[in-house]
């Protein structure tokens, strides 16, 4: 970039080209009048000389005249004639102008011009009437005639008695009159010409003024913007420095501003010193050639701090008015600790702080070239918040916020300063060490889950998170970054299936695991088409009458690859890919019809069919619909179907869970029965569950089978039980398995139960016979529990 | 150019040595007593000089003289002693110098259009009023004025 001149310079420099114009024009003009002046007066001059010199001539024609006639008539020769008409001629010459003869070889013909004074022309046309009457008389007296005859024009009285005095009288008039207007003319021109001079001093003199007032406006503008170029420069907060060969030669005060240095300690090599020492070279050297023509440097101000400096250098040396280099220069300090702050954002995570995947895997890429130099080993872990998805969803996304903040606290506390934490986003985490061989890994592992087990507060809770961890640790970096994270995501998901708050370390099997996990995805598919899927049922005690109240649909898959497979193997899997809202349709579909065929026979009486209810099936809306569909195309009652969803299916935030709650209180008001699955393992809160329409309560089998040795888990199941109870709902319990367990949920008060003690999960065609006969016979289990 | 008076009056027959004084004084002074002024018009053209009124009473006396052209001319005025002027020798012109003892006043020649006023104390005479430029006199230029 070159310095321009700013657009208000440039108006200012036409402005001023236009002054000097005119005051070279107004310069010129004068110049050109006076000269055309000087020209005229000396052609007039010229001219009136002539003028003057014929009119003198008259003089001596009329005396030669006189004196011509006297010789003539004695008789001498003679020409009195040719004076006469040279006479005549040039006195009308003299008047209007015309050739003027040449007398007696004595002189030329001259030319003149007509004479324009108004007394100079009254006596030059008095002269030739007295040359008419000199003439006259002349010629009277040469032919002897009596001069009285002649008659006179010009108002003149001669003698009558004398003729020859009379000639002489004419004569002296006409020679007075020559004379008379000789001085009228010269007198004229004199005026003329000294009129012409004064003329002439006053276009000078006039044109000399003119012009040095326009100079002193052009002077005085061009201070004024000078002055104001000059305040502009220093109000404003771009630095100028300009250099000559011995240094600096001035410092704007926005320099002296911002250095606190005075101008004179700027001045030489003095603003040098207060450049940081790694840039003083490059700046030096640009301020004595001219480039780079942009340059960064930074430098020292009043505080004491450093200020980057962007420079423009501009190179006006060959400038007459600068004759030096010139930076102009801005402080962009805060534009770069801006870039820096959005350089940050791109590569953190905004909520934690933390590397983003984005950063991590360039910390990953550079580490891994280091490692391939220097031959240390090199370890990824991913981290897996356990049920984090459930916090978020039952305590609101605020609430997970906060809690990840906390977790990524502590998990930046548990490594060196060295190693990297990151956030690869959600609820997952990554660590990068280096340098730490397998054993030191273990320990940074043990150490994160450790670091974790401290409950977090949040909304008034106190929380404790597990964490399932994947490492992956290589002596020798010879993988890719991306194989690395994906084998520590195959790790994860082990610890996870292994039961989850733990970590496990990635070998190769794992892979293999993973592909058979894969594989089910696609299997699932094929199955649902192929009808592999089928419903298995479980009865429901009521423990004051033991008679079946209720069968719970469980779904079953036979896969012909792999044969009988736990729902605990595949539900996850089906929930992950959202297949389970496909499942769920089935099972809904299916269990309507069983229950349809079961009531066609009798068999079913006041028994309630139970459908388990994924929350992902609740979320996309519609499932009223597909509920009332299924009601309509068996012909079953409503109130013969039973809905089981989970505490997070009705307090899932926003419109969906909204939606969702409408719909279940829609089926509700239908007749469809409603109970909470898994009761006591979610965060559900009790105003939510007060307020939404449910007949039942599950307890969750884990208490119910703590409840007979664990005085802990006993407890919770008896609160579990009376909160049913205060909310009008039935309380049924959930995998028992043994008479001490019975005994116990009697002694809570709990009205139902279901479990392997009374009956495994059943195909319809067992369960069948269960109906028909509805009083259970248990014990017969126990031997299988 | 301005007029210019060369001789204001000499009247060493008629007058005292008083009256002179008053004379110098009054004329010198060039203000007072206008209002007891006779005035006269003196118009000169090519080629004579008309005086109007052409008879006055003596005293103090204003000329006013124009000039009407086309000619330069002047103006002499001189008591008229005898019925001629005296020419100089070339018969043309009068004797200026031979009348200086009469002459009262004299007035340079002036261009067309010039006015000029001149004042004089006037004797009980005859007075002749003439310009005495080349040819002027002889051609015509001559005029009379009788103060009793």
């Amino acid at each position: 970039m070159t310095i321009r001149p700013s657009p208000a310079f440039q108006r200012l420099a036409r402005r001023n080209r236009r002054v000097v114009a005119a005051i070279l024009f107004t310069f010129a003009l004068s110049s050109a009048l006076t000269v055309g002046l000087s020209i005229r007066s000396t052609t007039r001059s010229e001219d009136k000389a002539a003028v003057v010199e014929i009119a003198g001539r008259q003089r001596t024609l009329a005396e030669r005249y006189v004196e011509q006639v006297l010789l003539a008539r004695e008789g001498v020769q003679a020409d009195p004639e040719v004076i006469a008409r040279n006479l005549r001629a040039s006195a009308k010459a003299l008047l209007d102008g015309g050739t003027a003869p040449a007398v007696a070889g004595d002189d030329d013909d001259t030319k003149l011009t007509a004479e324009h004074g108004a007394v100079a022309r009254s006596q030059l046309e008095q002269e030739i009437l007295l040359a008419d009457d000199l003439t006259a008389t002349g010629a009277a007296l040469l032919h002897h005639r009596p001069v009285t005859s002649v008659k006179l024009t010009a108002g003149e009285h001669p003698p009558a008695t004398d003729p020859l005095r009379r000639l002489r009288v004419l004569a002296a008039l006409e020679s007075n009159m020559a004379l008379n207007a000789t001085r009228t003319i010269a007198n004229s021109t004199d005026r003329n010409i000294s009129d012409l001079i004064v003329l002439q001093a006053g276009l000078g003199i006039g044109g000399l003024l003119l012009s040095l007032l326009l100079a002193w406006a052009l002077i005085a503008t061009t201070r004024r913007q000078t002055a104001q170029f000059r305040s502009v420069v220093q109000a404003s907060s771009d630095l100028v420095l300009a250099f000559g060969s011995d240094g600096c030669r001035y410092a704007s005060p926005s320099v002296t501003r911002l250095t606190g240095r005075d101008e004179a300690d700027l001045l030489g090599s003095g603003v040098f010193a207060a450049v940081h020492d790694d840039d003083r070279a490059q700046a030096h050297a640009a301020s004595q050639v001219g480039e780079p023509p942009e340059l960064v440097f930074r430098l020292r101000d009043r505080s004491g701090a450093w200020r980057s400096i962007e420079a423009h250098v501009s190179d006006l040396r060959q400038d007459r008015q600068v004759r030096g280099i010139v930076f102009n220069a801005r402080d962009i300090t805060e534009r770069l600790e801006l870039e820096a702050q959005l350089t940050r954002q791109a590569f953190h995570d905004s909520l934690t702080g933390l590397p983003n995947r984005a950063l991590f895997r360039d910390r990953l890429d550079h580490a891994l070239t280091r490692s391939l130099r220097s031959v240390e080993p090199l370890t990824v872990m991913l981290i897996d918040l356990d049920g984090f998805k459930q916090v978020n969803d039952s305590l609101g996304h605020d609430a997970g916020d906060q809690l990840l903040q906390e977790v990524a606290r502590r998990f930046s506390s548990s490594v060196r300063a060295s190693d990297t934490v990151a956030r690869f986003g959600g609820d997952e985490f990554a660590v990068l060490l280096e340098g730490a061989d397998e054993r030191q890994t273990i320990v940074t592992a043990d150490r994160l889950l450790e670091n974790l087990r401290e409950p977090i507060g949040v909304a008034g809770r106190e929380l404790v998170l597990t964490a399932s961890i994947g490492v992956v640790t290589r002596a020798s970096a010879s993988d890719t970054g991306e194989t690395l994270i994906r084998d520590a995501d195959i790790a994860m998901y082990a610890a996870k299936e292994a039961g989850r708050a733990r970590h496990e370390v990635f070998h190769d099997e794992m892979a293999r695991e993973l592909g058979e996990l894969l594989g089910i995805e696609h299997e699932l598919r094929v199955g649902l088409e192929r009808g592999e899927f089928s419903l298995h049922y479980q009865p429901m005690v009521d423990l004051g009458s033991d008679r079946v109240i209720g069968v719970e649909a469980l779904l079953r898959w036979s896969s012909p690859t792999r044969g009988d497979v736990p729902p605990a193997r595949f539900i996850p899997v089906a929930e992950s890919t959202g297949l389970i809202v496909e499942l769920g349709a089935f099972v809904l579909r299916e269990g309507c019809r069983q229950a349809a065929l079961w009531r066609a026979d009798g068999a079913l009486g006041e028994v309630v069919t139970w459908i388990n209810v994924s929350p992902r099936q609740l979320v996309p809306g519609g499932f009223g619909a597909l509920v009332q569909e299924a009601l309509a195309e068996t012909g079953i009652p409503p109130s013969a179907l039973g809905l089981e969803i989970t505490e997070s299916a009705i307090v899932e935030p926003g419109s969906a869970g909204e939606q969702a709650r409408r719909e279940l209180e829609e089926l509700h008001a239908l007749g469809v029965r409603i109970a909470i699955d898994d009761f006591g393992t979610g965060f559900s809160s009790l105003g939510q569950l007060r307020h939404f329409p449910i007949d039942m309560i599950k307890v969750d089998r884990s208490f119910v089978q703590g409840s007979e040795r664990d005085a802990k888990d006993a407890t919770i199941t008896s609160n579990l039980i009376s909160l049913a109870h205060a909310l009008n709902v039935v309380a049924v319990a959930e995998g028992i398995e043994s008479n001490g367990q019975l005994d116990s949920l009697r002694q809570f008060g709990c009205d139902g139960a279901q479990g392997f003690l009374f009956s495994r999960p059943a195909p319809a065609a067992e369960i069948y016979k269960v109906l028909l006969d509805p009083v259970v016979e248990r014990g017969s289990a126990e031997a299988v529990a | 150019m301005t007029p210019l008076v060369r001789h204001v009056s000499f009247l060493r027959a008629a007058a005292g040595a008083a009256a002179v004084a008053s004379l110098l004084a009054g004329c010198g002074s060039n203000q007072p007593h206008a209002s007891a002024r006779t005035q006269v018009t003196v118009r000169e053209k090519d080629f004579r000089i008309l005086v109007a009124p052409a008879r006055i009473a003596a005293g103090r006396v204003q000329l006013v003289v124009r000039n009407a052209g086309p000619a330069d001319h002047e103006l002499i005025v001189v008591r008229a002693h005898r019925a001629d002027l005296p020419l100089r020798t070339d018969g043309l012109t009068v004797n200026e110098d031979a009348l200086e003892p009469a002459t009262v006043a004299t007035l340079e020649p002036a261009g067309p259009g010039a006015v000029r006023r001149v004042n004089v104390t006037l004797a009980p005479g005859s007075y002749e009023l003439f310009c005495n430029m080349a040819g002027h006199f002889m051609g015509g230029m001559r005029a009379f004025l009788v103060v009793t």
